[in-house]
């Protein structure tokens, strides 16, 4: 029996960069293959030319044993290869039907499709009202309408690109348990993540890429997560080097009942939430994305203006009426999840964007005009200090990698010594060097005495760096727990909002 | 009685052309692009309409040639804001500034020298009494419109291509993510939006006053513009709203007329009343709710695909 | 062979200076040959209108005149739309900074003083900074679309000008025209080279665009304009109100539009008349653009497109060129402009054609 599909010597080249390098690799009928590797390592590109989303510069893509070139998308999904993105495609303003419709090649009338959606979401346990507007469902809900878009097609090959990232532990194995049924029935899986322990639970085969490489295809059951995480790193693994006998200090920043209004159709407020935060401590904040991560960031930096002075203290002096600037001189700084756009200016030199956020605390203006000096010789002090891979000062945002971005604006916002930090995803997208470098500074900051707020979709990132841990939810927060005391099924519990015991203290006010 | 008839009637051939245009832009901006050069289109078309009908008198290639024109005229627009990714508002306005150029250029043979208005769609004997005539009097244009706001409303909700058209407004990434051709589709859509506008300029000469003047269309294609905003880029609610200033604009004629209760207003200040009744709707839609929700979410955004 | 666009890794400093001036040469060039294809004489016509203004030095006063407020107002634009504030109706603004100018003029009409200029001066500002706050109130209190509230605005405002040179300003010796009457010597501008039409706004234009080239490039409020228009996400984050930037942008330019609308009324009109409004808050948006949004290029933008207007009047008399010939050359100078502008991001490269993936 021939293999399902064959990659023989897959080559592509970006200005600047080969995203993959001769890569070959191949995935039976019924076989879960996971393809492993670190942001940029050339996972996405490679399944975007399987997609025939691109094309290969050099290479042979085999199906069922001929040769084919798949010249776009639709060529695909002819052969029988579905794809569920990471970033999902989907038409928020429009209806789980519509958007389902929009997927598919052959014009099918809507009543047929609605029975044949029905049929395949039984079939998989994939519950959903064809009627609803994406806009109202939760991300895991939303995962399904792509994974039964693709479904409807009949699928040989399945294409799942990062898919847990923002699931919870329960979703993730309801998913594992219909990927498992697919492949029960013949349907390859090629599964891409960067998660270890869900390949090590999930697939038979896995290629590892790094830097556009292969760098093996082994049986994960056999490796340690460990084994494989130096293969698709490829050197050994830093740990997080804590200070010893740390204590925490006084109580830095006290929020109690911090509450947003609700602004956008879609944006999940902040919804009277309480926290404490001690001086020299790191505070986790768990969560599903689109939980009022967003909102309860903007609330904390001061972007979105509360009516409660004292909802937000830092040592006691009330800061819920001051603007980003006012509380940056007070000493919070933040670092929302969006860097381009954001956090950064991507058409401004990175010398620009340090006048962003640290004029004030730093002294680059005079007399309403701008010390550009100051502000140059600052963003080469963050430069040398953070590694940041950049020309210099005059470098614009948006020519830097995403983690060297990162450790920019980390850089920028930590060697303002703020009192608090607040920082949601700080390694989000980053690779491990980058990862490591922004950790250890967030350790280093809070012995240093600061208060740090982290806010994270990556359970594991929290586990490893927090001293506390709350779960946030609908736009509440779960009761802070210290790390060393939550499992991770209580956490899981938690993010789908299930609070079990907890929930009559959870009503007492902090 | 009569009078309101005929008023009725007016008001009819005024909002015709503004919701011809209209119709047009709401479908150009459902597919996400802000096409601001509905004026000089319409502009355009209504110089290539004129000269038309008075070489020929034949009102319905006036009318295609219009619409010709108005094709051609969105295409620079659509080569600029689609093919180049040039910013929209900034092309949008050179597009109005070209078209009021071009269109005085072209006329300023035609000053001052008439055509004949086009003539009703049904004999004569159908628009007998005051009544019939409201409903049977007028030229094919007014039930062309009419017949529009239903076609594009059944091609937006009840089509597969309506709905490709709405997911590449709402999601261009998501849409050509699947597989569509986000600019083909944006192309398809800008050149619609031509051809309406240009009928709608054409529309002035053949319907309003039968001569060309420059800057004929005086506004009208930006009211259009702010009637999308106005109708929640819904087409019925389109209708309502262009007969809203069809009204307004009659009232206008009615005051310069003169006598009556109307004249005791300066003129000038009917002169400006659809411009301010523009504001006020634009106002008055802000405050029922945040107008903005319906908006198609790309609206306006230049369309690179990320990889 | 095909082109295909890559993009640079940074934005081009060349191309964002060489694409105005290549904008102007394509003009030029495409101009002469589409002219000439509907029947005119193309060459001379691009002659005439380019380069007669020129080399003919007696011209030289018509291009300082006609500058000075396309460089006022354009760079009051350059300004807002540099914050991705749309005003487009500074026309408008500058209607009523001229009615504003007229109104002072016609109180003091009769008196003596140095105070009546600054005076007008001061009224046109504020008026056409009022005219601008409707757009600035309705943008930042109930979301409404600037651009159309503007632009509306300014069709609103010309029937004013009917209205009040009809009625309550009409000059009572003015034999029914419509106009005001002549205002008092202290209320018009003078001229500073004597035998000259060039009047004191003229050098005020080229200070105004100085100072904000140093304003923007220098101060914060020019850090607050540009960050508020390249990622206003990242401005609120940095602690710049979008509402108050809006209004900023809203009032300098509006109140720069109405200095150049009190500026042309005292200068080279001395009353209000019917065809005051003369389309340089419009063409004054392409002096923007054409100036990259630089206060500094506004200023030689102004002097290039001065130069269409009064070269477009020099071909009308020589060679019969209908004055809308002018629009035209201006707005092809715009559309190969925004053309241009994806030189800046994008470069061309050449692309043999693809070698197949696949050996079958």
């Amino acid at each position: 029996m021939p293999h399902r599909l064959e990659l023989t010597g897959i080559t592509k080249a970006f200005p600047g960069v080969l995203a993959n390098d001769n890569v070959s690799f191949s995935v039976r009928p019924g076989e879960i293959h996971a393809l492993l590797g670190e942001n940029g390592a050339g996972k996405s590109t490679l399944v975007k030319m399987i997609y025939g989303i691109m094309q290969p510069d050099a290479g042979e893509i085999r199906w069922d044993g001929a040769p084919v070139v798949v010249a776009n998308p639709k060529a695909a999904r002819k052969l029988g290869i579905g794809m569920v993105f990471q970033h999902f495609s989907l038409f928020e303003a429009l209806t789980v039907l519509e958007n389902i419709a929009l997927g598919m090649d052959a014009k099918i009338p809507s009543r047929e499709l609605e029975a044949r959606i029905r049929e395949v979401m039984t079939k998989y346990g994939l519950l959903l009202d064809p009627h609803r507007t994406v806009a109202t469902l939760s991300v895991g809900e939303r995962q399904r309408i792509e994974i039964v878009r693709a479904l409807l097609l009949d699928p040989k090959l399945l294409i799942m690109d990062e898919p847990t990232s923002v699931l919870t532990p329960q979703e993730v194995a309801q998913l594992f348990e219909v990927l498992r049924k697919l492949a029960a029935q013949g349907c390859s899986i090629l599964y891409i993540s960067h998660k270890l322990h869900e390949i090590k639970a999930l697939c038979d085969t896995a290629t590892i890429l790094r830097g556009g490489k292969l760098v093996d295809t082994c049986d994960p059951t056999q490796e340690t997560s460990r084994s494989m995480a130096e293969k698709m790193i490829g050197a050994g693994l830093k740990d997080i080097v804590r200070a010893e006998g740390r204590s925490m200090g006084l109580p830095k920043l006290v929020v109690s009942r911090l509450s947003t209004k609700k602004t956008g159709h879609f944006e999940v407020p902040v919804d009277s939430i309480s926290f404490t935060v001690r001086a020299g401590e790191i505070f986790g904040i768990a969560g599903v994305a689109g939980n009022g991560q967003n909102a309860l960031l903007d609330a904390l930096s001061g972007e979105i203006l509360g009516d409660d002075k004292d909802a937000i203290t830092i040592d006691g002096y009330g800061i819920g009426l001051l603007d980003t600037t006012g509380r940056r001189k007070r000493g919070l700084c933040a670092v929302p999840e969006e860097r381009n756009g954001h956090a950064a200016v991507g058409d401004f030199s990175l010398s620009d964007n340090s006048i962003l956020t640290a004029r004030d605390r730093l002294g680059m203006v005079m007399m309403g005009l701008i010390n550009s000096g100051a502000a140059r010789t600052y963003t080469g002090k963050v430069i040398a200090d953070f590694a940041v891979k950049a020309l210099g000062p005059s470098s614009m945002a948006g020519s830097l990698s995403g983690g060297n971005l990162q450790k920019y604006i980390m850089g920028r916002e930590i060697l303002q010594k703020p009192s608090v930090l607040v920082v949601s995803q700080p390694t989000w997208g980053v690779d491990a060097g980058a990862a490591a470098a922004i950790h250890q500074a967030l350790v280093d900051l809070a012995a240093a005495g600061s208060a740090i707020v982290v806010i994270s979709q990556d359970l594991d990132e929290l586990r490893a760096l927090c001293d506390t841990l709350a779960v946030v939810n609908m736009g509440q927060l779960s009761p802070a727990r210290p790390v060393a005391e939550v499992s991770i099924e209580e956490i899981g519990l938690l993010m789908g909002g299930v609070h079990g015991a907890t929930e009559a203290s959870h009503a007492i006010p902090a | 009685m009569d009078l309101m008839l005929a008023i009725l009637i007016t008001v009819v051939g005024a909002s015709t052309p503004i919701l011809i245009a209209a119709l047009g832009e709401l479908v150009v901006e459902r597919s996400g692009v802000l096409n601001l050069g509905v004026e000089g289109m319409m502009l355009i078309g209504a110089i290539a309409g004129f000269v038309v009908q008075f070489h020929t008198g034949n009102s319905y290639l006036a009318l295609l040639a219009g619409a010709g024109a108005g094709v051609c005229a969105s295409l620079i627009f659509g080569f600029l804001t689609l093919s180049l990714s040039a910013n929209q508002t900034a092309t949008g306005l050179a597009l109005t500034i070209f078209g009021t150029g071009f269109s005085a250029l072209a006329g300023s043979s035609y000053s001052a020298r008439p055509v004949t208005l086009m003539r009703p769609l049904f004999p004569a004997e159908f628009a007998a009494s005051p009544f019939t005539k409201v409903l049977f009097g007028y030229s094919f244009p007014v039930y062309f419109a009419f017949i529009m706001v239903a076609a594009i409303w059944y091609f937006l909700h009840r089509t597969r291509a309506g709905l490709i058209l709405r997911a590449v407004g709402e999601n261009d990434q998501s849409a050509h993510s699947i597989g569509y051709s986000v600019i083909g589709v944006r192309y398809m859509a800008v050149m619609f939006g031509g051809a309406m506008a240009g009928i709608a300029g054409a529309c002035f000469p053949l319907l309003l006053t039968p001569q060309w003047a420059e800057r004929m269309t005086a506004g009208r294609g930006w009211i259009a513009v702010a009637l999308v905003v106005f109708a929640s880029w819904k087409p019925f609610r389109l209708l309502a709203g262009a007969y809203l200033f069809g009204l307004v604009m009659t009232m206008e004629l009615y005051a310069k007329a003169g006598g009556g209760p109307l004249s005791v207003i300066p003129s000038e200040l009917w002169a400006a009343l659809p411009y301010l009744a523009t504001v006020a709707v634009l106002v008055l839609i802000s405050i029922r709710r945040d107008a903005s929700t319906n908006a198609p979410a790309c609206l306006g955004k230049p369309f690179l695909p990320s990889n | 062979m095909q082109f295909r666009l890559e993009k640079r890794r940074e934005p081009s400093k060349l191309m964002s200076y060489a694409t105005p001036v290549a904008a102007v040469l394509l003009t030029m060039v495409l101009g002469a040959v589409i002219f000439s294809v509907i029947g005119y004489d193309g060459i001379g016509a691009v002659r005439e209108i380019f380069l007669t203004p020129l080399t003919n030095s007696y011209k030289w006063q018509d291009l300082g005149v006609k500058a000075a407020p396309l460089i006022i107002i354009g760079v009051g634009l350059s300004i807002a739309y540099r914050a991705n504030v749309w005003n487009i109706g500074a026309e408008g603004q500058y209607i009523v900074g001229g009615l504003a100018g007229t109104g002072i003029a016609l109180l003091t009409w009769g008196m003596t003083g140095w105070w009546i200029l600054p005076l007008m001066v001061l009224a046109g500002m504020l008026g056409g900074m009022a005219y601008a706050s409707i757009p600035a109130l309705l943008k930042t209190r109930l979301n409404v679309n600037e651009i159309l509230t503007s632009l509306m605005l300014t069709y609103a405002s010309v029937q004013l000008i009917y209205y009040l040179i009809r009625a309550p300003w009409k000059d009572p010796m003015g034999m029914g025209f419509p106009q005001t009457r002549l205002f008092s010597e202290a209320a018009r501008l003078p001229t500073i080279i004597p035998g000259t039409i060039v009047h004191l706004g003229v050098p005020i234009a080229v200070l105004v665009g100085l100072v904000a080239w140093f304003i923007m490039s220098k101060s914060v409020f020019g850090y607050r304009m540009r960050v508020v228009g390249a990622a206003p996400h990242a401005a609120r984050y940095g602690g710049f109100s979008e509402n108050r930037t809006i209004w900023l942008a809203m009032l300098v330019s509006g109140g720069l539009a109405g200095l150049a609308g009190v500026l042309e009324v005292a200068g080279p009109f001395q009353r209000m008349v019917p065809g005051f409004p003369t389309n340089y808050g419009f063409t004054a948006i392409i002096v923007a653009f054409l100036g990259r949004l630089n206060p500094l290029g506004v200023i030689v933008a102004g002097v290039v497109l001065a130069i269409t207007f009064v070269g477009g009047e020099v071909a009308q008399t020589t060679i019969g060129l209908p004055n809308a010939a002018t629009g035209i050359f201006q707005a092809m100078m715009l559309f190969f402009l925004l053309a241009g502008d994806i030189l800046i991001k994008y470069r061309l490269r050449r692309v043999m054609p693809q070698a197949t993936a696949g050996t079958a």
